[in-house]
Parts: structure tokens; C-alpha cells; sequence
């Protein structure tokens, strides 16, 4: 086992475990932190694969903007601070299936990773990929990248409609 | 990969926009409508009538577009007779919907501001165009995010009202889950093959040089993402509590818009990719989805009490209908998936507006407040009838000649599918119950003797209404341009 | 130039929609009345002009216009085309003419009605399903015009839906209309079933095509058990619109709808579509050597049958829908003999004089305020010079007085029955005509001559409007004259080689069937002495008729009619009755019918076992339904867990299975 491998399991366990405190926690401010750390594994994810631009940008946007605005928000309405999640009574049966199906597709896209050839990028020579990026955004995707971009905007109206009082 | 030659691509480039022109008219009347709303402050439909003024126009840049065929963006996007076809419905429906809006009493309560409502349905519009030509599976996930992104807002947005903001909500976390998945079989889908392409996947998959599992799974979870936009069971869940509790309006869209635009993008995926996939059987799946789909939509729906809900199982029903069409998935098979949705359309569209009008008159959608209404409203009444018995398949309506055209494509594929055929038609049988059952209480229930007081309605509500049947039973006799235009319109597409 | 014949239907349709929608902002009559009468009128010289250039320059063969392609399913092919041929000139001139003439009497008839624009976009829709009807080229839109004209024929019949109306276990004028609609129902299903045997066994539904095919393969087709089957059903649907037995009994009942409608629809029009039907078809009638004589015999029982009751009937209108069935009759006697053109020429006299008849009836009822009764009549000659003048011209028609319209179509209808079937068929005829001379008089009498049996309650009796008059006397003119188009070799042989011009003009249409006739049966030549002397008998039966009439009705006490009704009374109160036949249907059809499914398939079928079946599946969809309930139990989480189980399932049902 390199050391390549020792700090992909260590994100990964900093992931996966960090995503589950999301998931299970009560306290509405406890999930808002675990995200951080799962945003910030998975942006070493993105620099261990040398995505160097999107490693950046997942940490800048995600942990920058996104999730601090989560947490000025938890903390503004001041009312669901301390108090915990409401779930309603999950029965036995809803824990089985719910267990079951986990299980099984867990196991299914295991299975379905290890037994298959996928298809690999070639190792990217090159230091920094921000130029490839740019320039795909640009040509090949430009229609993407200008869609993409409409979305945010429709986005932000329906963000400031549903805020909106009256 | 794009050869990065710039002057080649920057001419490409211009060439793509020229064919856009259709989409990029719909941008502008999305902000145009934006900012109408603050200009005309006093007047509240300024940007209901931009939105429709904007349609129009885009429905004119559309019809420059006949018998166009081109790739556009670096194969971003496909423009074919058959996304124009789709096109073409798609803004009919929005239109309608537009024009539906204007009279309904629920949305333009208290003053409310609609600038950002037509907008946004400008906005869905345009995602749905996108999706109807999209031949990338980055472009077929940003359409269908577009789209749902719009549906949420739109479905909460009579957000005082309880029911509609619930809706909203569990629409946001379902329809998350979905394109989550989706996005998620695309992924692999990439890793499997790494191209985000559809034609290049399809060629890449036909020379047999994708493994099959990922193939499979990523292929189903697709259909899964299709699913739910075009609300297929056991994608179907959310669409009885969305149809519910968004504005009537917005039940409509969803149901006829939203379900034409997925069926678009839904059958030129399973065109490109899945006729060229050896390994899944995606006959059977559809077929199996389809006879799930019916059954559970009529079985449901005649014990439904509301009229919005009811509706909904009806509009599963007809996604099953129609995903029949696509087991056959040949010219004939695609074309009357074509004629079907176009039929779907106007009765559908009518059926939801003359629930609105009712709405307003005695503000629910129980079907218990139904009873008797057909004295209080002839002319209407007597349109709902149309709409009824077209939904329900009854000749000469244009619901009859849409599922006319479906079981003969099952029957002309060979036996193998017949039984199919016959699984449909009994179905189309329980779907008569519970659109009799509107109509039983709309005339055989209540007091129809005694002297009734005739709700009074405005004369352009129904000429709307008008105007939405004369399809409906135009079709019904006089179909045959629309089936030369379907039939034409995949001929090209095939070729 | 034929390619104007789209216009032809287009035009009333336009204006049924036009005043159906719209007619009640419209408060003037004249507007509404002036519309409805255009589409026709328009229509009327349309055709006459195609009709014009057709008999200058006649076609090769019909001439087809496609208006679009219905249907399309790979090789099945349904067209909307209208045929213009000798066949579909002739009724459609006889419907939009006739018929506009109809239309502009109703503006004076109609005049004052409440619903006077319902009336009128009623008749413009039938105008337009009867064109429908003898235009179509193919059966399935003959089929669509069939059922459409039954459906105006329903909504006229009832039209003044809240008048009381006497018959046979029928108060309303709207169960007048439910019994002509049922009654026809049955007839359609004959039509339906001989139209998917056509297909079945001809693989198209197209006119030419089909009398193509029959005439090309007629030696194999002859006699053959399929042909016979077709043309049987055909001809129920036939007894069923055209008002034969066993399924006459709706006609007399129709004539609770206003009088114009019983002129235009249940005389002139709709009634004749059953001789259309084998006309067009006559090529697989021919074939069909059974039905034939299936044919004759129904027409002449028919014709006696119905000729007979309106001896004895008192009511004004009653005596003309009897008379009516009964010229039906003897139109379908001609059609089973064999002589399609005597039948077609008939419906052509026949439309001209009981149009006239039956709107003269009504200036006469008009006149009257409402009564029908012609007992309560007598004299009005001096009240209504010009209705008198025309009905007496109808009249001498109807009973085949030399020379007037109605004497060439049933003398030739006469003469070829004896040729073709001998001596028996001709004498019941030729019985019947004496039969219609005599209560055609027998009305004249009663309702013109004699002393006045009215009281003036509601004022005198007066003549009709304009409006109302000028239609008669043009109708009178053809009722006069129009025979002349069909002057038999007989009698007009000195003047020219073939002087019958309704025979010329219509042989192309049935030179295949008369074809497929003679090579079966010997040309047997009859002497023109023998035809002659045939003429000469049953023009003194028709005068024997008018003068028993004239003896028994002059007499103001009617000694002579009253000692036969006491002589004779068994007889009189069956064909007063009209020899029971409604009550025959009630006790025998209909009552067993509701006995049946009262006492079987309510009690027992039903309740016992329909809903048993349906309560068990009731239960068992209520279980599926509460599943489904818990299924959509509006918690999102489970809607997610579902759709993933559903992806799963899928997914290990494909990789397991």
C-alpha cells in the first residue's frame, strides 16, 4: 500500500464518516459542520485525481460560500438552533427495507466497480488543468456553460421568490 | 474531440446560434418578463402578456425551422423535424397554460406579483426545448434540471396555501433523489465508455467496446430519471401529491408540457442508445413499466375523490399508454407516441382548465362538490364531456384516434407485443369508470330539477375553452396532417 | 369543375354551425331564414351545374373527389371523397332542391317559434348528413351521413319536445323520436354487419372498387351464400331508414315533428336513402337473386299493408305518412324486379308530389290553428284557393292520373313488376294504387268539399303566406310536369328512339347489374299491346278509386262509408288499428324484452351474478387500493425508498430472470 493509497482511504474515511454524522445527527448545527468535512474530502478527492481546478473551486464554493451561508442561516433563525430534527416514527419494518436495499445496492455497485474494466484518463502531464478547462468551457461545452448558467439565474428567482414574503 | 481549430469552430459556433434562434427568443422573454413586472408596476398581467407575445414570436422562429436538420454546439444539441414536432406541442402548452393562468382566481388572489410565474414558465420552456434535441447527457441532465428546477418553484407558488409549499418541498427532495440517480448512472455511464456523447456512445456501444453490467445499470438508472419526469410507476410517487397541491395551472403544465418534453428526450435516448444496447432487454422493461404504469394509474384513480388527484392517475395512466408506443419503438411505433401526446395535449389542457373555472366558482376540486354543476354550466359542462370522453378514448375524439394509433402500432409489430395491446385496451375499459364518475356527478347527481342558478362566467374564459376543444374534436375526425406530420417528422428522424 | 362538389356539403354544414352557434344573438327571422335557405339554395345550383356539364360531356366513369385521407393504417385506407356520378347528381339535386324549397316554406311555417334558429341549423345539419349520405364514395361515409340524418331525424321529431302526442303507448312528441330512433337502430345494425362483410370479403369499403370487383368475378359471386348475406343485411338496414316492414311502424309516429320535417325528411329525403343504398349497390343485388325476391315481396306488402290502413285514418298527416310507406313500397317492388330506374324515378316523382302533399298539409293545418283531424274539416276550397289549387295536382300525381308525374314513374314501376314476376305482384299493386287513388280523394273530399265541421273559435281558416305558397306551386309545376323526364318507349316512340330520358341519363350506372340480370334470366319481350292494355287498367282502377271516393264524400251524411264500417266492422277496426302491428311490437319485443331483463337479467343475472363477480372484484381492487393508499402515504423518504427498491427489483428481475 503506497502512500498514494494511505491518503485516498483517509479521505474516504473522513467522507464517508463525516457524511453519516450528517445523515444521523439531531442537532441541526452538528450536521452543518460534519458537511464541512465532508466538502473537504471530497475536494481532496478532486486533487488526488489532479483536478486541480475543481479541487479549488469545490473548496472556495462549497466550503466558502455555500456552507457558511448554511451556517449564517442556522444561526440567524435562531429558532432551530438548539432545537433538534424532527423525524417522524420510523417503524421496524422501514428499518429492514430501508437496511436491506442499502445493503443491496451497496453491494451491487461493489461489485459492479470491482468486476468491470473502466475506461482511464491519460495521467495528466501537464501541472495545473485550469487551461484545459477553460478552453473546453469555452468551445466544446460553451452551450453547457451558458445553460449552466441560466439555471443558476433561475435558481436565484425562485430562491428570492419562495424567501420572499407576500 | 473538437478540433481546435478557431476559425472553423467560430463559424460552427455562429452557425449554431443562427438555429437557435428559437431558444434564444425564449431567454430574452424570460428576462424581458423579468423586468416587466417592475416597469408596469400597476398592471399586474404585463408579463403574462410579454410571456405569450414571446411565445408567439418563438413559435414563428420555429416554423423557419421546417425540415431542418443539423447538429449544433459541437453535438450539443440536436435540430431535427422531430424536436420541432415536440417543440411545437411544447409551446402550445405553454401558451395555453399562460392564457389558463389569466383567469385563475387562485394565482391572482391579494395582488399577489406574477412577473417572476410567467417568467418562469418561460424559463421551463426553455429547458424543455432543450431537452427535446439533446443529444449529450451533460445537456440532457441540465434540461431536465432546468426543468425541475422551475416545476419546484412553481408548484409551491401559491406558498400561503399549506398543501402547495408541502408539494413544493417533497417535489425539491423527490426530484432530487431522481437526478441524483440519474446523474449517477450518467457517471457511469462515462467511466464505462468516457464520452458524455450520445452518438459517439452509441457507436462506441454498437462496436461493443462497453462492458455490459455498467451498461445495464447505468441504462436503467437513466430510465429511472426519464421515469419520473414523465411519471412512470414506480418513478410515479410524487406526482399525485404535486398535481394536488400546486395551482391548477401548474398541474396542467406538469402534465402536459413537463411529460411531452420527457417522452422527447426519454425517446431519443432509447433511440440512440438503448436500440443499439445488446445486452439489456429494454423491451421487456418498458413493457413492464407500461402495463405497471396503466394498471396502477386506473386502479388508483377510481378511488379518487379530487379532481386534481384523479387527474394525476389519469396523466400516469396516459404516460403508460404511451410508453406501449415506445416498446415498439419503430417509425410506426415513434410516430404514434407523436400523435398520441399531441391528442394527450388539448384534452388534457382542457380537462384541467375547466377544472380551474370550476375551482373558482366554489373553490375546491372535491368531486362531491361536483355534483349538479353540469346544470349550473352548459357550455362548459358540455366541454368537459368532450374532454371526458376523449381522455377516456371514446370515438370520434381525438383521444380515441391517439390510442387508435398506439394499439396498431402494437398489433403491426407482431404478436409477440398483442398481449400488450390487449393489457392496454382493458385498461383504457377502467379508465372509463372514473371520467364517467366526474360526469355522473356533474349531471346525475344533486338537484338537477329545481330552477338553478347559472354560474355566470367571463366570455373569453370560455372561448378558451372553446378553442382547446376544437381540436379535440377536429383530431377526431380530421387527423390526417397530423399523422402525415408525425410520420414525416420520424422518417427524418430515423434517417 | 367537379371539384366543386367539396363545396356541396360544406355549405350547410357552415350554416348549421353558423346558426347553431350563434343564431340566438340573432333575433331577426328573416337573417336566420335567408341563411339557412342560402346554403341549400347555393348549394341546389352548385350541383345543377355539375349536373349541367355532366350531361354535356358525360365522364368515362365517376368522377372521384378526394377530400382527405381519413384514416391510414399501413394499407388501410379510408378516404372522405365524395362520387360524382349519374346516381349522386340525381339525389343530391333532388335533396338541396326539394329541399330548399322545404327551407324557405319553413320561414313562413316556422314563423313566431321560440326556437326558430334551432330549427333551421337542425335542417342545414340534415341537408348536410343526407349529402353526406349520397355523395360518399365509399360505404363508410355513407354510413356516417346514415346515422347522421337518423340523428337530425330525432332531434326534428322532437323538436317541439314538451307537445304532448298521441299514439301507441307514446305521450310526447320526444318518445315519438325515441321510437323512430330505436326502431332504426336496428336497421343500422343490418348496415354495420353488411359493411364488415363488404370489407371482409371484398377488402375495401369503395364503391367502384367493390362494384368492380362483384361485376368482374359475378359468375363465381352469383347466387353465392356471401352476397345473399350482404345485401340481406343492407337491405335491414334499408327497412329500417326507409320505413318497410318489419320496422315500418316509426313513420306514422314521426309525423309529431313540425310538417315541414315530415316533408323534407319522412317523404322527400331521408326515407328514399334505403333505395340510394341498393341503387349504388346494384351490382351486388343483382348477384344476390334471393334477396331480390326478399325485396319485392317486403315492397309489396308493404305497399298494400300500408296503403290499406291509410284508408281508414283521420288524421291529415297520419294518412300521408301511410301513404308515404306505401309508395315506399312500390319503389322497392321496382328494385326487386329488377328495374333500379323505375325505383330511382319513383323516389324523383315521388319527392316532388308528397313534398307538395305534405306541405300543403301543413298550409292546411297552418290555416286550421293546429287541427289535424280531417273530420273537423271540409270546405276550405274557398279559404285556400291556392293550397286547394296545388294539393289537387299532388293529388292527381300520387294516384297516377295520365300524364301527371306520378302516372309514368308507377305505371313503369307497374309494368316492369309483370314483366320480371308475372301477374300476382302486379294485381296487389296495382291494387294498392287503387287503394291510394281512393283515400288520396277521400281526403280531398273531406278537407275541401262538403259542408264546414269546424267551429271559428280561432278565427277562420285562411290561406298561408307567400313565404309557404310559392313553394307549393312550384312543387306543383314539377309534380305536374316532371313525368315527362320518363316517358316509357310505349307511348313516346313517335317522337323519338328512346324518349325515356331518366333511362338514359341512369343506364351507365346500372349497365353492370342489368348486365348480371339478363345473362341469368332470359330477355323475355313482352308486346307494347300487353303493355298498353296494363296502362290502360290501372289507370281505370285509379279512376274507379277517385270515383267511389267522390260518391262516398260528396254525401255530407257518408251513408255509404258508414254502412260498410257497420258491414264490415272486423275489418275496419284492424286497419284502423293498423292491423295491430305496434301492439304486436310492444307485447312480443319490448315487453318481453323488459320482462326478460327485468325478471332474468335484473334478478338473477344482476343481482346474483353481476354483482357478486363485481363485489368480489370491488373487494378485491378495495384491497389493492388500500395497498396503493399505504403506498402514496405522502412521506417522501418512503416515495425514495420505493423508487430505489423499484430500480433494484428491476435490475435483479433482469439479471436473475
Amino acid at each position: 500500500m503506497g502512500l498514494e493509497s494511505i491518503v485516498f482511504y483517509l479521505f474516504a474515511v473522513i467522507v464517508v464518516a463525516s457524511a453519516l454524522v450528517v445523515v444521523l445527527s439531531k442537532k441541526i448545527m452538528y450536521a452543518a459542520f460534519s458537511l464541512l468535512f465532508t466538502l473537504f474530502g471530497i475536494a481532496g478527492m478532486y486533487a488526488m485525481l489532479m483536478a486541480d481546478f475543481i479541487a479549488v473551486a469545490q473548496i472556495m464554493i462549497y466550503v466558502g460560500g455555500i456552507l457558511v451561508l448554511i451556517v449564517f442561516g442556522v444561526m440567524l433563525t435562531t429558532k432551530i438552533t438548539g432545537v433538534d430534527v424532527k423525524t417522524g416514527p420510523t417503524g421496524k419494518l422501514n428499518y429492514i427495507a430501508g437496511g436491506l436495499l442499502a445493503v443491496m445496492v451497496a453491494g451491487s455497485l461493489a461489485w459492479l466497480y470491482t468486476s468491470n474494466s473502466w475506461i482511464s484518463a491519460p495521467v495528466n502531464e501537464t501541472n495545473t488543468s485550469i487551461n484545459a478547462v477553460g478552453n473546453l468551457l469555452l468551445t466544446e461545452y460553451l452551450l453547457a456553460f451558458e445553460v449552466g448558467s441560466v439555471l443558476l439565474l433561475i435558481a436565484l428567482i425562485g430562491a428570492a421568490l419562495i424567501a420572499r414574503r407576500k | 474531440m473538437i478540433n481546435f481549430d478557431m476559425n472553423l469552430l467560430t463559424a460552427h459556433l455562429s452557425q449554431s446560434i443562427s438555429v437557435f434562434a428559437p431558444e434564444i427568443a425564449l431567454l430574452v422573454t424570460f428576462i424581458v418578463a423579468l423586468f416587466m413586472d417592475v416597469v408596469f408596476k400597476k398592471t399586474r398581467n404585463a408579463s403574462g402578456y410579454t410571456v405569450c407575445v414571446g411565445l408567439v414570436v418563438t413559435g414563428i422562429l420555429l416554423c423557419t425551422q421546417c425540415g431542418v436538420k443539423d447538429n449544433i454546439f459541437v453535438s450539443m444539441l440536436a435540430v431535427d423535424p422531430f424536436a420541432l414536432f415536440f417543440k411545437f406541442l411544447i409551446l402550445i402548452s405553454s401558451l395555453v397554460v399562460c392564457l389558463m393562468s389569466f383567469f385563475s382566481d387562485e394565482l391572482n388572489k391579494d395582488d399577489r406579483k406574477m412577473g417572476e410565474y410567467y417568467s418562469l414558465i418561460a424559463g421551463m420552456t426553455f429547458g424543455m426545448f432543450l431537452l427535446t434535441g439533446a443529444t449529450n447527457m451533460i445537456m440532457i441532465y441540465l434540461a431536465i434540471e432546468m426543468m425541475s428546477l422551475t416545476s419546484y418553484v412553481l408548484a409551491g407558488f401559491t406558498k400561503e396555501i399549506k398543501r402547495a409549499s408541502e408539494a413544493s418541498l417533497k417535489y425539491v427532495i423527490y426530484g432530487s433523489i431522481s437526478s441524483g440517480i440519474m446523474v449517477y448512472g450518467m457517471s457511469i455511464m462515462f467511466g464505462a465508455s468516457g464520452t458524455m456523447n450520445l452518438v459517439e456512445l452509441a457507436g462506441l456501444i454498437s462496436a461493443g467496446k462497453v462492458a455490459m453490467m455498467p451498461m445495464i445499470v447505468a441504462s436503467l438508472m437513466i430510465i429511472a430519471g426519464f421515469g419520473y419526469k414523465i411519471s412512470a410507476v414506480p418513478f410515479h410517487f410524487w406526482t399525485p401529491d404535486i398535481y394536488e397541491g400546486a395551482p391548477v395551472t401548474i398541474s396542467a403544465f406538469l402534465a402536459v408540457a413537463s411529460k411531452t418534453a420527457g417522452f422527447a428526450g426519454f425517446i431519443r435516448f432509447a433511440q440512440m442508445i438503448l436500440t443499439n444496447d445488446p445486452f439489456l432487454d429494454w423491451k421487456i422493461v418498458l413493457a413492464v413499466l407500461a402495463v405497471l404504469t396503466m394498471c396502477i394509474g386506473n386502479l388508483s384513480a377510481i378511488w379518487q375523490n379530487n379532481a386534481k388527484r384523479l387527474m394525476a392517475y389519469s396523466a400516469i395512466a396516459h404516460a403508460g399508454y404511451v410508453l406501449m408506443g415506445m416498446v415498439v419503438m419503430d417509425e410506426v411505433g415513434i410516430s404514434s407516441i407523436m400523435i398520441y401526446l399531441f391528442m394527450y395535449a388539448f384534452m388534457t389542457l382542457g380537462a384541467f382548465a375547466v377544472i380551474m373555472l370550476i375551482a373558482n366558482k366554489i373553490g375546491s376540486e372535491d368531486l362531491d362538490d361536483y355534483n349538479g354543476i353540469g346544470y349550473k354550466m352548459p357550455v362548459l359542462g358540455a366541454f368537459m364531456v368532450i374532454f371526458l370522453f376523449s381522455l377516456a378514448g371514446c370515438p370520434p375524439t381525438a383521444g380515441f384516434v391517439g390510442k387508435l394509433y398506439i394499439f396498431t402500432a402494437l398489433f403491426e409489430s407482431g404478436s409477440q407485443w398483442a398481449w400488450l395491446a390487449v393489457i392496454g385496451i382493458l385498461n383504457s375499459v377502467v379508465s372509463f369508470y372514473y371520467y364517467a364518475k366526474i360526469m355522473r356527478n356533474m349531471y346525475l347527481r344533486g338537484d338537477a330539477n329545481d330552477t338553478v342558478e347559472r354560474y355566470s362566467f367571463s366570455s373569453a374564459s370560455i372561448a378558451l375553452v372553446a378553442i382547446i376543444t376544437v381540436p379535440v374534436v377536429l383530431f377526431g375526425i380530421y387527423f390526417g396532417p397530423i399523422v402525415e406530420w408525425a410520420n414525416n417528422s420520424v422518417a427524418l428522424f430515423f434517417n | 369543375m367537379y371539384d366543386l362538389v367539396k363545396f356541396v356539403p360544406l355549405l350547410p354544414l357552415l350554416g348549421f354551425l353558423f346558426l347553431g352557434l350563434l343564431g340566438n344573438k340573432i333575433k331577426n327571422e328573416k337573417i336566420i331564414g335567408s341563411i339557412g335557405c342560402g346554403t341549400v339554395g347555393i348549394a341546389f345550383v352548385l350541383l345543377f351545374s355539375m349536373f349541367w356539364n355532366f350531361i354535356q360531356a358525360p365522364p368515362e366513369s365517376a368522377v372521384i373527389v378526394p377530400i382527405y385521407n381519413w384514416i391510414t393504417i399501413d394499407d388501410f385506407n379510408i378516404q372522405i371523397a365524395y362520387q360524382v356520378d349519374q346516381l349522386s347528381l340525381l339525389f343530391g339535386m333532388i335533396i338541396t332542391g326539394v329541399g330548399f324549397l322545404i327551407h324557405v316554406y319553413s320561414i313562413g311555417y316556422m314563423h313566431g317559434d321560440r326556437s326558430f334558429f334551432r330549427f333551421f341549423s337542425y335542417l342545414n345539419l340534415f341537408i348536410f348528413m343526407m349529402l353526406n349520405l349520397v355523395l360518399a364514395n365509399n360505404f363508410l361515409v355513407t354510413f356516417l351521413g346514415w346515422e347522421g340524418v337518423g340523428l337530425c331525424s330525432y332531434l326534428l321529431i322532437g323538436f317541439w319536445y314538451d307537445k304532448k302526442f298521441q299514439g301507441t303507448r307514446l305521450t310526447w312528441t320526444g318518445d315519438a323520436a325515441n321510437k323512430a330512433f330505436i326502431t332504426n337502430r336496428v336497421g343500422d345494425y343490418g348496415f354495420l354487419i353488411g359493411m364488415f362483410l363488404v370489407f371482409i370479403t371484398f377488402g375495401t369499403l369503395e364503391y367502384t372498387s367493390v362494384n368492380q370487383a362483384a361485376s368482374n368475378a359475378y359468375m363465381s359471386y352469383y347466387g353465392s351464400g356471401i352476397m345473399t348475406a350482404i345485401t340481406i343485411m343492407f337491405f335491414l338496414g334499408c327497412t329500417g331508414k326507409s320505413a318497410q316492414l318489419p320496422l315500418a311502424i316509426w313513420l306514422p309516429d314521426a309525423m309529431a315533428g313540425p310538417t315541414s320535417v315530415s316533408a323534407l325528411i319522412h317523404a322527400a329525403t331521408m326515407v328514399t336513402s334505403g333505395i340510394f343504398l341498393i341503387a349504388r349497390n346494384s351490382v351486388l343485388f343483382a348477384l344476390a337473386p334471393d334477396t331480390m325476391t326478399v325485396v319485392l315481396v317486403v315492397g309489396i306488402i308493404t305497399a298494400f299493408t300500408a296503403a290499406s290502413v291509410g284508408l281508414v285514418q283521420n288524421d291529415l298527416k297520419k294518412v300521408l305518412a301511410y301513404s308515404t310507406v306505401s309508395q315506399l313500397g312500390f319503389m322497392f317492388a321496382a328494385l326487386g324486379a329488377g328495374a333500379f330506374t323505375a325505383g330511382v324515378f319513383h323516389v324523383m316523382t315521388h319527392a316532388f308530389f308528397k313534398g307538395l302533399l305534405f306541405l300543403a298539409a301543413g298550409a292546411i293545418i297552418h290555416g286550421m290553428h293546429d287541427e289535424q283531424n280531417i273530420k273537423k274539416m271540409g270546405g276550405l276550397k274557398s279559404y285556400m284557393p291556392k293550397t286547394y289549387f296545388t294539393f289537387l295536382i299532388a293529388t292527381f300525381a300520387i294516384s297516377g292520373i295520365p300524364f301527371f308525374s306520378g302516372f309514368f314513374s308507377k305505371d313503369e314501376i307497374l309494368w316492369s313488376v309483370y314483366a320480371n314476376n308475372g301477374i300476382l305482384p302486379w294485381a296487389i299493386l296495382a291494387i294498392s294504387a287503387l287503394f291510394t287513388a281512393f283515400y288520396m280523394f277521400r281526403l280531398l273530399y273531406l278537407v275541401f268539399f262538403g259542408k264546414e265541421r269546424f267551429n271559428c273559435e280561432h278565427g277562420k281558416p285562411h290561406e298561408a303566406p307567400a313565404t309557404m305558397t310559392i313553394p307549393l306551386i312550384i312543387l306543383a309545376f314539377l309534380s305536374a310536369f316532371g313525368g315527362f323526364l320518363g316517358i316509357p318507349d310505349v307511348l313516346g316512340s313517335w317522337a323519338s328512339e328512346s324518349p325515356n330520358l331518366i333511362h338514359n341519363y341512369l343506364s351507365p350506372i346500372f349497365a353492370d347489374a342489368n348486365r348480371v340480370l339478363h345473362s341469368h334470366a332470359g330477355h323475355s319481350s313482352h308486346s307494347s299491346i300487353l303493355e298498353l292494355g296494363l296502362m290502360l287498367v290501372s289507370v281505370l282502377l285509379a279512376v274507379f278509386g277517385i270515383y267511389k271516393a267522390k260518391q262516398y264524400y260528396s254525401d255530407p251524411a257518408w251513408t255509404s262509408p258508414r254502412k260498410l264500417v257497420r258491414n264490415y266492422n272486423g275489418i275496419y277496426r284492424m286497419l284502423l288499428s293498423k292491423y295491430k302491428l305496434d301492439e304486436f311490437y310492444f307485447a312480443v319485443v319490448v315487453d318481453t324484452l323488459l320482462n326478460f331483463s327485468k325478471n332474468f337479467l335484473w334478478k338473477i343475472f344482476d343481482v346474483k351474478g353481476i354483482d357478486g363477480v363485481v363485489n368480489g372484484t370491488a373487494k378485491g381492487t378495495l384491497a389493492f387500493a388500500d395497498v396503493a393508499r399505504k403506498i402514496q402515504s405522502g412521506i417522501v423518504q418512503n416515495y425514495a425508498l420505493l423508487m430505489t427498491a423499484g430500480i433494484v427489483a428491476i435490475l435483479c428481475i433482469y439479471i436473475f430472470i
